[in-house]
């Protein structure tokens, strides 16, 4: 114990604090411990020892929590602990009303006496290791401290808070709700995120209502352009994403039209083929009576214009283009010349030509032919 | 001498005006930087963040990941370029450091630089800006409303790491790349013994006409417009920006990284006890299968059904054995 800081000695001699002292009551304890062992009393002087650790604890704490307040309050004299923590409310850090924090030294009382309940109870490992192994055999160990010293949670508070009472609303930008937000089940997505936007809402309203009092500018304004938190490319991409799921969205529908579609297919298609068959047969039937009327009217021609239509009629009547008689010099010439089709083979033998036996006589083939006389011969037939 | 008469007066007077204006100015500075041995998600997180506090300083990844008091100094060490000529100025700087640990794991520590507190918490459900497509974008440096939920004003712990977030994510007035408008809103929510946080975009749009025809009626047209444009409020929507992440406090010491344990959540249970449950479950699976067999043989033993150990049957006389041999 003795091992300590500078300053920390220094207050010690402050509070008249004698370590000597300390040391001297912790060896009688030690010793009263050792003959209580030597009685018997295993279980009870455990827990009397982690009490007495308990009370260690909490001076070192209170030690510690006053060398911080000296520090805080610099060249000031404070004699007693007490003495300090009422310069700390002198000086009011954060605006905490005493009231508010006189209730939390309460709760501290409370919690230090549920911590003791829990020694009754058991012992935290890291204590275990400094047991006899025959101590160890009865104790119910467990895990980890809740270490929830109010006191001193209170004392950083105020060490570092901004006096937001006093300070306008532009400076810390800061809305706690009137009343704590409540899930009820918070594995539920949809309702927590709910809570948490209806939160955010609320608190933007309300900033908006306090700084438009304090003529703070809120809105920006639209033609106010500075680099924002998301790049251009980077809303780019969001922007082709919420596009693309748009599509997969309506191609999926389309396809789902589709796939109901096959589903009545079959029926569309019978209906389809029923209407053919019915159209055929009508055509038939017309011409049917066509011809009935026509074999009745031959000798009546006038009545052949209602038979047949009138625009029919007349487009034969016209005189076409194959039927003109001209002087049909293409046609010759195409003869003449050819046109049309591949030119090449057109010369050589095929099946056809080489069966030909037109210009084949057996009487050549023998010699039978007359060969051409010399020259001299036929110079003097001439 | 004159001159001297003139500054000192200069000063007396600036020193005498403070008090008297009675209101003090925030100007707090955030040195944020992570751990060796985070993931790439992680650093991502860390840059959306980064950009969103305009007041912060990114810094290299911190090599030690024992001596993390040597963050105070670093903190120190970027201070010092502030002035401290004004008073009035409430000056205060936090450190914001991201611990990766086995590559997974993310804990973040922050805490006020010179002589703390210190939370320390571990980060889970972290989504970064990129990967949450929200289409809510805000501009880079604009100061966040910070919007917290009631229950921080329960317990002290709760208050103190409120006061840290507040110093943190608020953006002080004034700041040097910060905007003039108001676009964003961070929200800060306690369920279920954890801290959620989202960011959301303050979106403006001009009120629905369904209330306003009740004033048209009243008034002539073109008047009542010019007068929505004017006093009537736009109505607020909110569109997320992200990121996205959940943090459990696990422990606040009184120091900047070091010092007493003042707050220690029992609740708690570290990823890596999760873990090893998880794989003993899975081990325990082949130590029942292990036992069961013993006993199915322990079983057979006493009935005298297996060839060696257990209980011999004896000898009977309508034996096959005994009847053929």
């Amino acid at each position: 114990m003795v091992t300590k800081s500078k300053l920390k000695m220094a207050l010690a001699a402050e509070k008249s604090i004698d370590f000597n002292k300390l040391k001297l009551k912790k060896k009688e304890k030690a010793a009263k411990k050792s003959k209580s062992k030597k009685g018997g009393e295993l279980p009870g002087s455990e827990k009397k020892q982690g009490d007495e650790e308990w009370e260690d604890l909490d001076e070192t704490s209170e030690i510690d929590e006053a060398s911080e307040v000296e520090g805080e309050l610099g060249d000031e004299d404070s004699g007693s602990e007490e003495e300090s923590v009422d310069g700390l409310n002198h000086i009011d850090f954060a605006g905490i009303d005493e009231s508010d924090s006189d209730s939390s030294v309460g709760d501290n009382d409370q919690d230090n006496d549920l911590e003791n309940d829990e020694d009754e109870e058991g012992i935290p490992i890291s204590d275990l290791e400094d047991l006899d192994e025959e101590d160890k055999e009865d104790i119910i160990p467990y895990q980890r401290l809740t270490i929830n010293n109010t006191v001193a949670l209170t004392a950083a508070l105020k060490r570092i808070a901004f006096p937001i009472a006093k300070l306008p609303f532009s400076e810390h930008h800061s809305i706690t709700t009137s009343e704590p937000v409540t899930i009820p089940d918070v594995s539920d997505d949809l309702n927590r995120e709910l809570a948490f936007y209806a939160q955010s809402l609320s608190a933007a309203q309300a900033a908006r209502k306090l700084l438009k009092a304090e003529g703070v500018p809120f809105t920006r304004p639209t033609d106010y352009f500075a680099e924002m938190v998301k790049a251009d490319e980077h809303m780019a991409k969001i922007k082709a994403k919420l596009i693309d799921e748009a599509a997969g969205k309506k191609a999926s529908a389309e396809a789902r039209k589709q796939r109901d579609l096959k589903k009545f297919g079959k029926q569309v298609q019978v209906a389809k083929l029923q209407e053919r068959q019915k159209e055929r047969t009508q055509t038939l039937e017309k011409i049917k009576v066509m011809k009935r009327k026509r074999q009745g009217a031959d000798n009546e021609t006038t009545n052949e214009a209602d038979i047949f239509d009138v625009a029919l009629d007349e487009e034969s009547a016209k005189p076409s283009r194959k039927d003109r008689v001209g002087p049909n010099k293409r046609q010759k010439k195409d003869e003449k010349f050819g046109f049309g089709g591949k030119k090449k083979f057109k010369k050589s033998g095929d099946a056809m030509s080489s069966g030909d036996l037109k210009g084949f006589s057996s009487k050549k083939m023998k010699g039978g032919a007359a060969k051409r006389p010399g020259k001299a011969r036929r110079a003097s037939n001439k | 001498m004159a001159s001297v008469y003139k500054t000192l007066s200069g000063t007396n007077g600036r020193k005498e005006d403070a008090p008297t204006d009675g209101i003090k100015r925030i100007k707090q500075r955030v040195l944020i930087l992570s751990s060796r041995g985070i993931t790439s998600r992680h650093r991502h997180l860390l840059n959306d963040l980064a950009s969103l506090l305009p007041h912060g300083r990114k810094d290299a990844k911190f090599d030690t990941k024992s001596k993390l008091y040597q963050l105070n100094e670093l903190a120190e060490l970027y201070n010092t370029n502030s002035s401290v000529r004004e008073e009035p100025l409430i000056q205060k700087s936090s450190i914001f450091y991201f611990e990766g640990r086995k590559g997974k794991d993310l804990y973040l520590w922050m805490s006020k630089a010179p002589n703390g507190p210190t939370v320390k918490m571990h980060m889970q459900n972290l989504h970064t800006m990129e990967e949450l497509h929200f289409t809510g974008n805000c501009l880079k440096g604009s100061r966040p409303i910070l919007s917290f939920d009631a229950s921080f004003d329960k317990e002290p712990y709760l208050r103190v790491i409120k006061e840290i977030f507040l110093h943190i994510f608020g953006v002080p007035k004034g700041a040097r790349k910060s905007k003039p408008f108001i676009d964003h809103v961070m929200g800060f929510t306690l369920a279920d013994g954890k801290i959620w946080i989202r960011n959301y975009q303050i979106n403006e749009s001009e009120p629905s006409k369904v209330p306003s025809s009740t004033d048209a009626d009243s008034e002539p047209k073109p008047k009542s417009k010019s007068s929505s444009s004017q006093g009537k409020e736009t109505e607020i929507s909110l569109v997320e920006i992200g990121p996205r992440f959940v943090l459990t406090p696990i422990v606040i010491q009184e120091g900047s990284f070091g010092g007493p344990i003042i707050y220690e959540n029992k609740e708690f249970v570290s990823p890596n006890q999760v873990r090893s449950d998880i794989r003993q479950k899975k081990a325990g699976r082949y130590g029942q299968r292990a036992e069961q067999g013993i006993e199915r043989l322990a079983k057979k033993g006493e009935l005298g059904l297996r060839t060696s150990g257990g209980r011999t049957m004896p000898v009977d006389e309508l034996d096959t054995a005994m009847l053929f041999a």
